[in-house]
Order: C-alpha cells, then sequence, then structure tokens
C-alpha cells in the first residue's frame, strides 16, 4: 500500500509545468500523517538560501524573474484534521505558504473551518515588481503590492448561511513618471512619485435555502483612495536635448478617493436533475472625487521663462446594473439545452473644470464634462447531444446587442458645442462542434465559430470572424499524448480601410510516467500572429494616409522535464524551455527589399520583433531521514532579444534548502 | 420507525408542550436550523426555549446516527471501509466526509454510497465494479456531471455549468477532481492548478512560459483569480461573447480591476477601449514577448491601429481620432505616445490623458 501511494505521488508530481526550480515538490514524514488526540496532523516546511549571479540588463531580469539573494521559507504545509469530524474548536486547519521572507511573490493561504459552525479562508498575498519603463527611462516603477482576502462563513452546512469578508490591496513604493509641459510641442520630464494607493472591500451576506430554490445575497463596499506625492526640485534638461525647454520645479498633489458599494442577489433552482434555472442581478454604484493641483516652472520651447499651474477639480461616477438568467433542460441523460440571457448596463459619467494660469495669469479655464454609456443585451442558446457513446454534438446561436451612448462638452461659457452621439452593434454567432470517443482513452474534439458583428466599435474588433478547432487526446494510466489546434480569422473592413488578423496555434504535448522511478513530460507549440491594419499618422506636418502596419510573429515553444528517483532516496529533475520568437525570419532590424508594411523605417523596424527567452533547471532532493530531505537546484535564464542588445541578460540562480517535517 | 415524546416547559409562557415525532422530525429540527431557532428565542428572551431546541438539534443528530438503514439498498459507509480500507483511511481529510460527520444527512446523501449509490448489490456480489451503481470509472461524462450536480448544483460558482465550455467539450468534474487522490487538500484537485489547467491548454503554458507575463508559474497567482473552470456569466465587456469561462468581479467589472485598482475608475474622463471592449484591445493577459504584456512591441503601433481615423468606428461613430499635425511620428520623440499621454487607462484631470 505505502508503495502505490509513493508510486501514485511520484507519477502525479512527474507530469507537472516547468515551475521555478524552488520550492521543492517532494514531500517528508508519514504521508498520512501523526495522531494526536483526535485530530491527525501533516506538516512540512522547507527553509534554505537563495542565490543569483545576473549579467546584462539587470533591471530586464527584475522585470522578468527577480529572484534574489538570501534566506527565507520557500515553502510549507501544514494539515490538521479531526478524525471524527466533531472538533471541539476546528475539524479542518490547512495552512500553506510560498517564499515568506524574501521571495518576490510571497503567498499564503489558511482555512480554518468547523464542519457546522464555521470556515475561515485567508489568503495573503505580496508581489515585488520591478518595470524597467521606456527606454527613454519613464514609466519606471518599482512597487509592492499586497492583497488579502478573509472570508467568514457560518454554519456552513445549514440551510441557512451567513457570511462576511474583507479584502484589502494596497500598492506602494517609488515610480518615475513623466509630464510634457508649457505646450503640446513641448520637451518631456521625468519626476518622481511616492506610489500610495489602496482598495478595501467589506461585504456581508447570507443564503438560504428551501423547497429546492436557493437564495444568495450580497452586499459589499468598496473604498478606494490615492495619496500619491509627486515632486522635481532639480533642473532638467528634458529627454531631447535639442528642445529649449527645460523643468526647474514641479509640484503636484492629486488626491482621489471613492466608494463602490454594491447588491448581488441569486436564485438558483434544480429541480430532479432535468430542469435548472439561475437568476441573479448586481447593481454597483461607483464614485469619485477628485483635486488635481500642479504647479512648473522653467522655460519654453523659445527660451522664455514660464510658469503654470493648473487647477482641477471634479467627479466621476460609473453606476453598473447587470442582471442574467439562465435555465437549463436535460430531459434526457443525452441531451441538454441551455438558454442565458444577460443584460448589462454602465454610464460614466465625469465632470471636471479645469483652470490654468500662466505666469500666474488666468489662461485658460473651462468645464469638461463625458457621458459614456454602454448597455449590451445577450442571449445564448445551447444545446448538447450524446448520440452514442462514441459520438456527440453540440451547438449554439448568440445574439448580442451592444448600445453605445456618448456626449462630451468643453466649454468656459455655453455648451453649444457638445457632441452626441449613438450606435448599436449586433453580433450573430453560431458554433458548432463534435465530439468524438472512437475508443475508450481517444477522444476528439472539433469545433468552429462563425460569427458577424455589425457595427464593432474599434478597428481591431472582431466583425467577419471565424474560428476552427481541435484537439486529439489518448490518454492510459501512464502515457498521454494530445495535440490540438486552432485558428482564429477575422476581418474588419469599411471603405478605405482594412484590419485583418490571423492566429493559428499548434500544439503537441507528451507526458509518460511508465516506470515508478522515471517520467517524462514535453511538449511543443507554435503560436503564429499575423496581422494587418490600416494606420494613418502625420510625418514632418504632412498627413499619411493609407499605410499598412503589419506584425507578425511566430512564436515556437517547447519543453521537456525529466524527473527520476533514484533507490528511493534520491529524486533528480532536469527541465528545459524555450519560446523563441522568430518574427518574419530576418536577422537585421530594417533590410532593403523585405516585405513592408510602412512608408517610414521607424514603423517598419518594429514589425517583426524576434527573441528568444531560455530557461534549463535541475533539481536534486536526497532523503536523509524519514523527515528531512537536503535540496538542491539550478535554474539558468536567457533572455535575447535580437534587434536591441542593451536588454540581454543572463542569470544563474539557485538554491540550497532543507525540508522537514516534525 | 422509532417514536419519541418529547416535552418542554416555556417559563414565560408557563405552558408545557408535548410533541411526538418520529426521527425525521429531529431532522427537520436539525435542517431548520439551530442558528435561527437560536435567534428567535433569545428575541423571545426565552433562553430555556434556547438551549432546550440547541439540545433537540443535537438529539437529531444522535437519531440520525443511530437510525438504521433504509430499505432501499443503502447499507452505509461502513461496509465499505471493510474492503476499502485504502479510501477509508484518508477519508476524513476529505470535504465530502463531512456528509458523514453531520450525521444527519438521508442515507442517499451521506458517505460512500451518495456519490457511489446504494451499496446492497455490491456487497452481496462481493465487489466488483460493474456492481456499483455509480462507478465513475465506467460512467459517460453526462452522468458523471449529473452525479456531483446532485449536491453541488446550487452552488454560485457552478451555476453556469451546463452551459459553460468544459462541459461542452466533455471536460467534467472528474477531469479535474480527484476526490480519492486529491493532491490539494482544498478543492480535491487532481494535480496542482495551473499544470492540471496546462495539460490541455498547452498554448497557455506557452505564454506563461513568455517573458512578461502573470506570475501563475511563480505561485503568486492561479488561473481561477480570473477564471471561473466551472462556466462564468456573459462577460459585461467585447459584446459578451469573449472571454468565456472568464469570472467578473462582484461588481460586474473585469476581473483585472481586482488588482489593478488603479486602472480601475470611475475617472471624469474614460478611455472607451477599457470599457467598451476590454483590457485585451491592448493587451496579452496571460503573457507577451512585448513589454507590459502589449499587443505590439511598440506603443506606437497599439494606439495608431485604432487612432486612425477610419470611418464608423469611435464614439460618435465618425471613426477613432488621429493625432494632430503637431505629432511628427518621424521624429522618435512622438513615438512613445505614452510618454505624454501618460493617464492612457483614464484621467480624472484630462481628456486627452495627459494627466
Amino acid at each position: 500500500m505505502k508503495n502505490k501511494l509513493a508510486s501514485m505521488l511520484l507519477i502525479t508530481a512527474g507530469v507537472v509545468a516547468q515551475q521555478p526550480v524552488a520550492p521543492t515538490p517532494e514531500t517528508v514524514g508519514r504521508s498520512r500523517g501523526e495522531d494526536v488526540g483526535g485530530y491527525n496532523y501533516t506538516n512540512q516546511f522547507e527553509t534554505g538560501y537563495r542565490f543569483r549571479s545576473i549579467g546584462g540588463n539587470f533591471d530586464r531580469y527584475r522585470s522578468d524573474v527577480n529572484y534574489g539573494n538570501g534566506i527565507r521559507l520557500l515553502g510549507s504545509n501544514l494539515t490538521v484534521h479531526s478524525k471524527e469530524g466533531h472538533g471541539k474548536l476546528f475539524d479542518e486547519l490547512v495552512l500553506t505558504t510560498l517564499g515568506l521572507g524574501n521571495d518576490p511573490y510571497q503567498h499564503a493561504s489558511l482555512r480554518l473551518q468547523h464542519n457546522k459552525f464555521y470556515r475561515y479562508d485567508l489568503t495573503w498575498r505580496l508581489n515585488e515588481y520591478l518595470n524597467p519603463g521606456l527606454t527613454s527611462g519613464g514609466h519606471w516603477l518599482n512597487t509592492r503590492r499586497h492583497l488579502q482576502d478573509h472570508d467568514v462563513t457560518l454554519l456552513p452546512q445549514s440551510s441557512f448561511k451567513f457570511f462576511a469578508g474583507y479584502s484589502r490591496n494596497s500598492q506602494d513604493g517609488p515610480a518615475l513618471s513623466t509630464i510634457q509641459i508649457f505646450d503640446s510641442r513641448g520637451d518631456e520630464f521625468p519626476f518622481f512619485s511616492n506610489i500610495d494607493r489602496t482598495q478595501t472591500e467589506y461585504r456581508v451576506g447570507g443564503e438560504a435555502s428551501a423547497r429546492g430554490f436557493k437564495l444568495i445575497v450580497l452586499r459589499g463596499w468598496q473604498r478606494y483612495e490615492e495619496a500619491t506625492s509627486y515632486n522635481r526640485d532639480q533642473v532638467h534638461p528634458g529627454a531631447n536635448l535639442t528642445d529649449n525647454t527645460t523643468l526647474t520645479s514641479l509640484r503636484r498633489t492629486e488626491p482621489y478617493d471613492g466608494n463602490t458599494p454594491f447588491w448581488r442577489a441569486n436564485l438558483l433552482s434544480e429541480k430532479k436533475t432535468w430542469f435548472a434555472a439561475n437568476a441573479r442581478m448586481s447593481y454597483a454604484g461607483g464614485r469619485r472625487g477628485y483635486a488635481f493641483d500642479e504647479a512648473v516652472a522653467g522655460t519654453d520651447r523659445f527660451g522664455s521663462a514660464r510658469s503654470r499651474q493648473i487647477l482641477v477639480s471634479g467627479a466621476g461616477s460609473r453606476p453598473v446594473t447587470s442582471a442574467g438568467f439562465t435555465f437549463s433542460l436535460t430531459p434526457s441523460i443525452r441531451f441538454t439545452l441551455t438558454n442565458h440571457t444577460a443584460f448589462h448596463q454602465v454610464a460614466m459619467n465625469g465632470n471636471g473644470s479645469y483652470q490654468e494660469l500662466i505666469n500666474s495669469a488666468a489662461s485658460f479655464s473651462a468645464f469638461r464634462f463625458q457621458h459614456l454609456g454602454i448597455r449590451s443585451i445577450v442571449n445564448a442558446t445551447d444545446a448538447s447531444w450524446r448520440a452514442s457513446r462514441w459520438i456527440g454534438f453540440y451547438g449554439g446561436y448568440h445574439y448580442s446587442n451592444r448600445r453605445v451612448r456618448s456626449r462630451e462638452g468643453e466649454s468656459g461659457i455655453g455648451f453649444s458645442d457638445v457632441v452626441t452621439a449613438e450606435q448599436t452593434n449586433r453580433l450573430h454567432a453560431g458554433l458548432g462542434g463534435v465530439r468524438l470517443q472512437p475508443a475508450r482513452p481517444v477522444s476528439i474534439n472539433l469545433d468552429v465559430e462563425v460569427g458577424r458583428a455589425s457595427r464593432p466599435f474599434f478597428p481591431l474588433s472582431e466583425r467577419r470572424y471565424h474560428s476552427l478547432g481541435g484537439r486529439i487526446q489518448y490518454k492510459t494510466r501512464t502515457l498521454l499524448l494530445a495535440a490540438a489546434t486552432r485558428a482564429n480569422y477575422n476581418t474588419n473592413s469599411v471603405s478605405l480601410f482594412t484590419h485583418s488578423a490571423r492566429s493559428r496555434n499548434y500544439s503537441f504535448d507528451a507526458s509518460w510516467t511508465g516506470k515508478g522511478w522515471l517520467s517524462v513530460d514535453a511538449g511543443y507549440s507554435k503560436l503564429h500572429l499575423d496581422t494587418l491594419t490600416g494606420i494613418a499618422y502625420f510625418a514632418s506636418t504632412r498627413l499619411v494616409e493609407g499605410d499598412e502596419s503589419i506584425y507578425l510573429s511566430n512564436l515556437h515553444h517547447g519543453h521537456l522535464g525529466v524527473r527520476m528517483n533514484i533507490q528511493k532516496r534520491a529524486d533528480f529533475y532536469a527541465g528545459y524551455s524555450r519560446i523563441k520568437d522568430t518574427g518574419d525570419g530576418r536577422s537585421v532590424a530594417a533590410q532593403v527589399g523585405e516585405r513592408t508594411g510602412s512608408a517610414l523605417v521607424a514603423f517598419r523596424v518594429v514589425q517583426t520583433f524576434p527573441l528568444s527567452y531560455d530557461s534549463p533547471q535541475a533539481r536534486l532532493s536526497i532523503r536523509l531521514y524519514d523527515k528531512i530531505r537536503w535540496n538542491l537546484g539550478y535554474q539558468y535564464y536567457r533572455y535575447k532579444e535580437e534587434f536591441l542588445a542593451s536588454q540581454f541578460y543572463r542569470a544563474h540562480t539557485g538554491y540550497t534548502s532543507v525540508l522537514w517535517s516534525f | 420507525m422509532k417514536h419519541k415524546t418529547l416535552s418542554v416547559e416555556c417559563q414565560r409562557e408557563a405552558r408545557r408542550f408535548h410533541l411526538v415525532k418520529d426521527a425525521h422530525w429531529f431532522l427537520r429540527i436539525e435542517t431548520a436550523n439551530s442558528f435561527i431557532v437560536g435567534i428567535v428565542a433569545v428575541f423571545a428572551r426565552c433562553y430555556k426555549c434556547f438551549f432546550w431546541l440547541l439540545s433537540m438539534t443535537w438529539a437529531g443528530s444522535l437519531v440520525q446516527a443511530q437510525a438504521p438503514a433504509s430499505s432501499e439498498g443503502y447499507v452505509g459507509s461502513n461496509a465499505c471501509k471493510t474492503c476499502h480500507a485504502d479510501v477509508w483511511l484518508n477519508f476524513y481529510k476529505n470535504a465530502h466526509y463531512k456528509s458523514i460527520a453531520a450525521g444527519n444527512q438521508p442515507p442517499e446523501r451521506t458517505g460512500c454510497e451518495s456519490c457511489h449509490g446504494p451499496a446492497k448489490g455490491h456487497v452481496e456480489a462481493r465487489g466488483g465494479r460493474t456492481t456499483i451503481p455509480r462507478a465513475f470509472s465506467l460512467m459517460n461524462t453526462a452522468r458523471a456531471l449529473d452525479t456531483c450536480l446532485t449536491c453541488h448544483s446550487k452552488d454560485l460558482s457552478r451555476s453556469e455549468i451546463r452551459r459553460s465550455s468544459h462541459t461542452q467539450a466533455s471536460v467534467v468534474c472528474n477531469n479535474c477532481h480527484s476526490i480519492h487522490k486529491a493532491q490539494t487538500p482544498k478543492l480535491l484537485l487532481a494535480r496542482k492548478q495551473n499544470d492540471l489547467c496546462y495539460s490541455c491548454h498547452t498554448g497557455v503554458r506557452a505564454q506563461f512560459s513568455m517573458p512578461f507575463k502573470h506570475r501563475v508559474n511563480e505561485g503568486f497567482m492561479s488561473c481561477t483569480d480570473c477564471h471561473n473552470p466551472h462556466g462564468a456569466q456573459s462577460a459585461s465587456w467585447r459584446m459578451g461573447r469573449r472571454p468565456r469561462m472568464v469570472q467578473a468581479s462582484a461588481d460586474g467589472e473585469q476581473p483585472c480591476l481586482r488588482c489593478h485598482t488603479d486602472k480601475r475608475g470611475p475617472f471624469a474622463f474614460e478611455h472607451p477601449a477599457v470599457r467598451v471592449d476590454g483590457c485585451e484591445t491592448c493587451h496579452s493577459p496571460h503573457g507577451s514577448m512585448n513589454p507590459r504584456l502589449l499587443r505590439r512591441p511598440v506603443v506606437f503601433t497599439v494606439c495608431l491601429e485604432c487612432h486612425n481615423g477610419a470611418s464608423n468606428f469611435g464614439r460618435q461613430g465618425d471613426g477613432i481620432a488621429r493625432q494632430t499635425a503637431s505629432h511628427n511620428m518621424a521624429d522618435p520623440k512622438y513615438q512613445n505616445c505614452t510618454t505624454c499621454h501618460v493617464r492612457i487607462h483614464g484621467s480624472n484631470s484630462d481628456r486627452l490623458f495627459f494627466r
């Protein structure tokens, strides 16, 4: 039995996606845990040291990977269960952690519950993220984001449940933004900000079940605020040295806060498995008030001394109403019919009084307002019919209707220049598919979807599209072979403009766990994207129309993992992952005579963007005692952009740790 | 069926109640919930009744635990553990063990037989997979789904399961969940969540292997932070058709905004791209070879492919405004649009997103 369990764990651990090299997925201690009193517990803790050595662009590494040096609790797992399900204070406690103490990605989750009286769930997360910004230095960001969610359910097994929850999301840290000053042709300048934004949410609700119906009501309050400070006190020549504009001082305050109270109600029913219905309704009223005060001083592009102050205040609101009804009919085990109707309305309103003072004299004053209302109605009918054990069909018809209403205006006196518009987009889509199971381990799925939209909002939106997909899988206890393909085509053309997008994906995956001590996992994917879009722009005050933006990406991704258990004492894993965008195959940025989408070289060079990203890794875990393992791992990262050598980096990372159980 | 006589004296009303009911009466008391009854009693300031009713609840549990199995072929989980000791030994850690521990569920909703059906025939045949009324390894997918939905159909997160893309593709509960060999204690998943999803969504695995990606492989977040694998309501953006299986936030908005709160607004001046067709207009949320998960390698092609003045599009239906003549795209200075239009997701103070 023990061997069987160990084999099962080995098999399941073998076929995994390539994760960062730590923590170690192996386990220590008795798999069934230890009994103490009326409880059983299992535990394991992995403590170790991570190291890294970086060559090349360090900021790029920090943005992509970001593991650092130091000691940390790489992972832990603690479970406590009451043996009879009648614990005094609790029946289940499950605590898992990841990377606590020093990793840039930290995660902890806790579930504590008494079967009869309560259930408490906690998720806590921390992400340290560095965004290296634009190549010119703007929009650099180095922040920490904390997320936490608490949920309590009272009487979880009862017909009447009560729940309450609290969530908090905060982001703080330094950032570098840019400002463009004095006029639209002025220079742009970097300035620092200290980000400080928080969102909190409180929710309470209840659930009642009776006579085959369940009613769930949730009431919530979200509150968000930002008190980011901005400053720049040193003289800066600007990003473009040929420009005379300079910035000598900048002060900005931009506080805002707002709240979104919301209601959500769901009514669910399922009778005798042949009929199910689900109705829901939610309303959220979002409001925000803000003030903006900015003062800058410097010289304009003609070299004259300038000071400018901008004062803005106003409010924004966005009430959101959603409703939906779904019913499902299952007259027989072979046939299911569902219909889903959804209504969604959002009305965004905002206004602000804007006052601009140049050299202490009022230069511009206006009141601006905007309204953007979106109302959509969706009706989707889907049917599924299982004709026999080996073949089944499904199909559906979906209709969407979206109305967009817009009003916007700006005026210092009256509103004679208000622009009002309304438009409606109707989408008809049909989809169908067939499921085949010619033999028990083999399953085949083919599907097609065709859609037509009357008036999409954007040039890139779906207008005349179709999608084709297929997947075949062979699965036994020891072997999994799967191949899949999907092609998406969309054409959105109007008079004198065209947009065409084609994407084709192919993938193949295999995993084999034939031996208890050996498992192999490998796969390959190709993702092809080819888009052509009409663009218009100004070049040296001349309007260029009828030009094209062509983007071509050919991504190849492969991964291979081999896992070995040696003498039931040591586990060894070696993996390799590589992703490469070959672009259109060229090896230099601009090439004469190539297929080109634009008259401007500046546009042509960015339409294909080859790069490669490799990450081999190896990990060794040795069982020293029943309750102690020693682990060692190494992972290498290599990032290489073909046309921008300054972005290149290579990183050696690794760790050594002890995994123990008490 | 056992009959019991119970009595209680209410001091406030100075009355004594005599109740004669069978075991099912106790079950109803249990189902009606001691909490609600307790609240009523407390509000009535009748603490004796409150404690009596609580004891009644526990008594109901006892009666159920001692109640003989019905004659419909249910033999109770005790009969199963004799042969299936390996399953039973760890079953108290399983979420489904609550049905046994509660002691108040009818036989068809208790323990092994709640999922596998009445076991009398299986016991009499001394085992055999074909004698199990509901053996999941022999079931077709529709029946496996129905079996689980017997109890789980009215869970909020599964309310759209009948029309989900997974169900249509014959991916049902036991394709992802393993009741007896779960690798995750909380959701009884057969494997770690992202491994499970990657096993079919191989293209998505490739996306999360890209240099710019959300931190799923790193363990910071999981697929279900954004997706509902059991099926979701129609999206409130992008014509409600796509993305499918994406779970809107509690207030009906895109799940991206749950974390990226600074993009959320409401703003006085909204960028319609964010609200009408959603964040995916410009970003590839899983992963991208381009910085900031953008769909294009540099910013200005992202912007110009919409801001090209082509007729019919945009707020007024007369084309999305193209840039003004003050922009000279031949000058690199103008090729990073967001250097000046810094608040591109929406601004409180400028309709051109300058600040």
